[in-house]
């Protein structure tokens, strides 16, 4: 089968021309983004679509790394998405037994409403949730991020974690509780090996919805100490508003962490994804 | 066995870390939401209750159905470009099966893990009239390639395209994973029958696909109602309010123009609207499979 299939024919052809075409529709504007970035302003103002610099122009990254404050706001995006990916995956996997193992009343009910947080638009709490954090005054702080991109994250992470767990079987708890573990225990010894995976595909998850995010940022924080990754281009935008190849190279810069992570664990990210969404 | 099972101290320490984000994080601002729009709150001095002046006002105001509009025509876009290129993708990158397949299945979907703060501004230089990468090429096939892409009329079809591109990938991956999912041994039979590769896309891919459609379809238009962030950096709802959504219509009331209260009346139903979609979407579905 695979052998007929490598063969070459007009129409496999044709099958990968369109392919072909949909990647340089996807990809083409990145390459302008990078080819641009390392020309200098003048050279934009030209009729064809990509520039070949006269000299490449490897002090626009300098400029965007070091005026864009790249490794501060790159140092608080990381921090900020790992300690709320380490909160999803540690509340679900609570919160996921003793909605799928434990024996209650409410249960039923609590899973719903708890996941019910999935339909609720992230935007639509912004208002309210300004005037709370104000209140409480945690404005421009880390918690003004952390509580809503967990909060935002939790529901698909218990959902995700639900369902994982159903799938193991009973019988090893049950013969942890025979020797006298508690549930906790179980939960550390037991459950958590298991759900490595579960776990793998939350985090994918949780960072995908955050790493970008931006809006909430720019609504909570006043000041540049905890703002994220995306602030390096709107504060360089209004600095450097007429040199145009530093705008882009510093766009280029701030998209490289995503993208290089991307590509690298491309596999896992697939998998992840498609189980989310299989799942969600 | 039992009683450690239902040990009620137990589950409350499980249950409580997510039950207090819940409670704290997403309904409590809803509550203090619905609060919020029976009152004329400008953000700074006091809250005073009119009733359902805001709700009244809000059926009046163009600029609601305005986003409200803008929202259904993306979600069209999604279920009649994106969603159709999507799969038709996904099923040919489906026959690949070699090293093309994972490098294409790459590049579809780098857009995704891109900023929106990066990709609005790459698309507000592709747009640009004077160096834009979008008037080049027009230039290219000999056309004058002056357009104003963010101009008056031309910007929410310039604003669908650039969320169309973006979202694309993602689409495209789920159906990808699905069409991976349906028994190769259905197309093997099919290819003894003599069939096409058409007709084994009609007859075998888009029946067993449907489960994989429908939730993709609903993630869909309920994205196309949640659209903020590249529009709110892209246009920001301009020009008047041709490009806006209904997130950033309230942002802007709330923050541009010191109607707080009123913000909060589009949140509510905004929350609503969305709620109420998820459903339709659901029955709709399930009334066509019964």
């Amino acid at each position: 089968m695979n052998q007929v299939e490598q063969k070459f024919t007009w129409k496999r052809a044709l099958l990968y021309a369109c392919l072909l075409l949909v990647a340089v529709v996807q990809i083409f504007p990145l390459i302008w983004l990078v080819d641009f970035s390392l020309g200098s302003s003048n050279e934009m103002f030209t009729n064809g679509l990509l520039i070949i610099p006269e000299k490449i122009r490897w002090d626009n990254y300098v400029t965007a790394f070091v005026d864009g404050h790249f490794l501060h706001y790159l140092k608080n995006s990381i921090l900020v998405n790992v300690t709320a990916v380490v909160f999803v995956i540690a509340i679900s996997i609570l919160a996921a037994f003793a909605v799928t193992r434990m024996k209650w009343k409410l249960q039923g009910f609590v899973k719903t409403l708890l996941l019910m947080g999935m339909m609720i638009p992230i935007h639509a709490t912004l208002l309210p949730n300004y005037v709370i954090y104000d209140k409480l005054g945690l404005t421009d702080s880390f918690w003004a991020l952390l509580i809503p991109y967990v909060a935002f994250s939790l529901p698909q992470g218990l959902f995700l974690t639900c369902s994982f767990m159903d799938s193991i079987p009973k019988e090893l708890e049950e013969a942890a509780i025979m020797d006298g573990c508690s549930i906790y225990r179980i939960i550390g010894t037991v459950i958590t090996p298991l759900m490595k995976s579960s776990m793998a595909t939350v985090a994918i998850m949780t960072f995908l919805n955050n790493w970008n995010e931006f809006m909430m940022a720019s609504t909570y924080l006043s000041s540049n100490k905890w703002k994220t990754l995306p602030f390096s281009i709107l504060e360089f935008t209004g600095q450097y508003s007429s040199n145009y190849a530093v705008q882009f190279a510093v766009m280029a810069l701030t998209a490289m962490p995503a993208v290089v992570v991307y590509v690298l664990l491309n596999k896992y990210i697939t998998k992840g994804v498609a189980m989310g969404a299989v799942k969600g | 066995m039992r009683k450690i099972y239902s040990n009620k101290r137990v589950i409350l320490t499980l249950i409580l870390p997510g039950l207090l984000t819940f409670l704290l994080a997403i309904l409590a601002p809803i509550c203090l939401s619905i609060y919020y729009s029976f009152t004329d709150f400008s953000g700074m001095g006091e809250a005073v209750f009119n009733g359902l002046d805001n709700y009244k006002a809000m059926f009046q105001d163009t600029g609601f159905w305005v986003s409200l509009r803008n929202s259904l025509l993306l979600a069209i876009g999604f279920i009649c470009i994106q969603h159709p290129l999507a799969l038709i993708t996904a099923a040919i990158l489906d026959k690949m099966q070699n090293k093309a397949e994972g490098f294409f299945r790459c590049v579809y979907f780098i857009p995704n893990v891109i900023s929106v703060a990066v990709i609005a501004y790459l698309w507000k230089f592709i747009y640009n009239p004077n160096f834009g990468l979008l008037n080049n090429i027009l230039k290219l096939f000999g056309f004058e390639g002056n357009v104003n892409w963010l101009g008056s009329g031309s910007a929410i079809w310039s604003v669908l395209v650039v969320l169309i591109w973006h979202g694309f990938g993602w689409g495209m991956l789920i159906y990808y994973t699905g069409i991976k999912n349906i028994d190769p041994v259905l197309y093997e039979a099919a290819a003894i029958d003599g069939a096409t590769g058409k007709e084994a896309f009609m007859k075998i891919t888009l029946p067993l696909m449907k489960p994989v459609i429908q939730v993709n379809v609903t993630m869909a238009v309920i994205s196309a109602l949640k659209q903020m962030e590249t529009v709110y950096l892209l246009t920001n709802g301009g020009p008047g309010d041709q490009t806006q959504f209904m997130a950033n219509y309230l942002y802007k009331q709330a923050f541009n123009s010191f109607k707080y209260g009123y913000g909060n009346t589009i949140s509510v139903a905004f929350i609503v609207i969305c709620l109420l979609a998820t459903v339709l979407l659901n029955r709709i579905f399930k009334e066509k499979d019964a």
